[in-house]
């Protein structure tokens, strides 16, 4: 039981020093990965590409370099107002008239990172009122969730207040909603132009759009394409109002929900993974910029309005583990424990093995230093054994757990 | 005897049991206090908003409401036991001395337990009038690991406490300032979902560390 004692005090402190050691080297020898801000060119057709590699460069994909004017110029539709003050703004582009007001009208940035789907996400919602009449939205008096039915609840008296619960249950039934809802996708703030209610999937993995107008349910299916499961749907408030949302697929494909008629149109990409990486989606008069950022590597795709593919480009770059401070550190730690991680939201014990042989060396050296500090107190090496695997194993770590709680009473 | 062996646990931690759990309860209503006055001045729709999507935790007060607790229990019921070596006589008693320390260690996690108990049990009772629980369970999910490294904290200051080297005390107390940490990464509600189980398995395995100790102890380490 003592011996027992023993081993769990070094597995708490080899989690503690597994955790608290890489934190400390990284602290001190971690160096900034400057990626490059990638956009597209409907000026030039091609990529211009923004580095800071100690000075701002400007430059694109054939390597030529511009000065600060010049870049801005190709993206006319990014440095609208620049162009404006200056004076430079093209007449039209590519057949297209560049009225400053249609030029902002379709501009829309959207940014999913994958923290923002691996996190704990609220199951209470404010259902705003759609057609309020009044300029400014208002936060609701009550909350909804979709259980076994859809509820809501007033916040003043934290009561249910069934006669509404009722009344859209009812109608979510009539349509055929499956309960209880899977997620339920909205921006619940009164910080956007207006309200288009929340999209929700169903335990049937059917979609629908719910929202209030006059106090009354608006209740409408979207008709899916056969087995289609989504991640995550991210509804957008964009000036143009033509989509309801951008809806990310199990199978990595990306769709647009189109406002009114309630269709779905697939961006002709391949492998977008909102879990795994970030995604933006910059759209302008012309274009559609689908961009996906990963650890190491950003890849651009470019659209029309139709959606059909108008360019692509790819960049990567040595990630911190290929740097000089990430080898070293994969020598040190034969594991790097952390109870964060840059992709979630979620705390755990989120391991990284090391990628280098380099790391056994050095557990083996210090095993061996244990060797040699078990034969200088001439403790039984039988009795000292499990010590020396828990070393090999862990490395520094281990080294420091098994001292800090000798077992040289054990025989 | 074990009846005694309890009683005598119970007089040393009896009074700083009952003053802490009194004080958790005063943190507990003054928490429900701050949302009454929130609520008040924010309206109380505007208040769940920012609980469900702007990252108020509006249980937050309590954080280090159980770790105070697990820290005060551990000395008050090791530290007399120090003075000059008074463990030393429960080793002589015909008892093990193993189970002697693991009844010790017991009592004191059940007295532990029952406080946090009684607090848990008064926030949701509390927090039931003003929210449903769609915002009462995620809290809660947070305020597991503040408890458990209320337990964590109990078991690695007993460690301390009886540990007879000041280097060593050291060395426990440089691993307990890299472990505790762990219960309270900052993050949103609920974040720790994944990892509570993991570190309810940790801290129930840490309870028997005061062994170790207790072993260096008796042998006679200085």
């Amino acid at each position: 039981m003592v011996k027992l004692s023993r081993y769990i005090l070094i597995l708490i402190a080899i989690t503690g020093l597994a955790i608290a050691l890489p934190k400390l080297y990284w602290i001190a020898f971690a160096q900034p990965i400057k990626s490059p801000f990638v956009q597209y060119s409907a000026v030039d057709h091609d990529f211009m590409i923004l580095r800071n590699e100690g000075e701002t460069v400007f430059t694109n994909t054939k390597g030529e370099t511009f000065t600060r004017e010049e870049y801005e110029a190709r993206l006319p539709f990014v440095y609208t107002r620049q162009l404006l003050m200056n004076q430079t703004l093209p007449d039209s582009l590519n057949g297209e008239e560049m009225d400053p007001h249609q030029i902002s009208k379709y501009r829309s940035i959207f940014r999913l990172k994958p923290e923002d789907i691996r996190a704990p996400q609220p199951s209470l919602f404010p259902l705003f009122e759609s057609q309020s009449g009044r300029v400014n939205l208002e936060m609701p008096e009550d909350f909804f969730r979709i259980t076994w039915r859809m509820e809501f609840i007033n916040a003043q008296t934290n009561q249910i207040n069934e006669e509404k619960s009722r009344m859209f249950s009812a109608v979510l039934y009539k349509r055929g909603f499956q309960f209880p809802a899977t997620s339920i996708n909205g921006i619940p703030t009164t910080l956007k132009s207006c309200d288009e209610g929340y999209l929700v999937v169903d335990s049937a993995n059917q979609l629908f759009h719910i929202k209030m107008v006059e106090g009354k349910p608006f209740v409408r299916q979207v008709d899916l394409p056969e087995g289609l499961k989504f991640k995550t749907v991210q509804c957008t408030d964009n000036s143009d109002k033509l989509y309801y949302a951008y809806l990310f697929s199990e199978d990595k494909h990306l769709y647009m929900l189109t406002q009114y008629d309630y269709l779905l149109e697939r961006f002709p990409v391949d492998n977008i993974d909102p879990e795994k990486h970030e995604i933006r989606i910059y759209g302008d008069l012309l274009n559609f910029n689908v961009s996906v950022l990963g650890e190491g590597f950003v890849r651009s795709h470019i659209f029309d309005r139709n959606l059909n593919p108008v360019d692509e480009y790819s960049e990567n770059w040595p990630v911190q583990s290929q740097r000089k401070e990430g080898k070293i550190a994969a020598a040190l730690f034969p594991v790097q424990l952390s109870m964060t991680d840059p992709n979630s939201e979620f705390i755990n014990f989120y391991f990284q093995p090391s990628t280098t042989y380099y790391c056994f060396a050095a557990s083996l050296l210090l095993a061996f230093v244990q060797f040699i500090l078990i034969r200088k107190r001439k403790q039984k090496l039988l009795n000292q054994l499990p010590d020396i695997l828990i070393i090999c194993l862990t490395g520094i770590v281990g080294f420091l757990a098994v001292n800090f709680f000798p077992n040289k009473f054990f025989s | 005897m074990w009846k005694a062996m309890i009683y005598k646990e119970w007089l040393k931690i009896r009074w700083f049991t009952i003053l802490y759990a009194l004080l958790g309860m005063l943190a507990v209503g003054y928490l429900f206090l701050k949302v009454q006055h929130d609520t008040t001045f924010n309206q109380p729709n505007n208040y769940w908003n920012l609980i469900l999507f702007k990252g108020l935790k509006f249980f937050s007060p309590l954080k280090f409401i159980p770790l105070a607790g697990g820290l005060l229990v551990a000395v008050a019921q090791y530290f007399p036991e120090t003075v000059n070596k008074r463990i030393k006589l429960t080793f002589h008693l015909p008892f093990n001395e193993n189970k002697v320390l693991l009844c010790m260690m017991g009592f004191g996690s059940c007295c532990l337990l029952a406080v946090y108990l009684i607090l848990i049990t008064l926030f949701s009772g509390i927090a039931a009038f003003y929210f449903p629980s769609n915002i009462i369970l995620p809290a809660l999910v947070s305020l597991i690991p503040w408890f458990l490294a209320g337990f964590s904290t109990y078991y690695l200051v007993a460690l301390i406490v009886l540990e007879p080297v000041w280097k060593f005390r050291f060395l426990y107390l440089l691993v307990a300032a890299t472990f505790i940490p762990l219960f309270f990464i900052n993050g949103s509600t609920a974040a720790y979902q994944p990892v509570n189980i993991t570190l309810a398995v940790l801290t129930v395995l840490l309870s028997i560390s005061l062994l170790f100790s207790g072993y260096r102890f008796r042998k006679g380490e200085m």
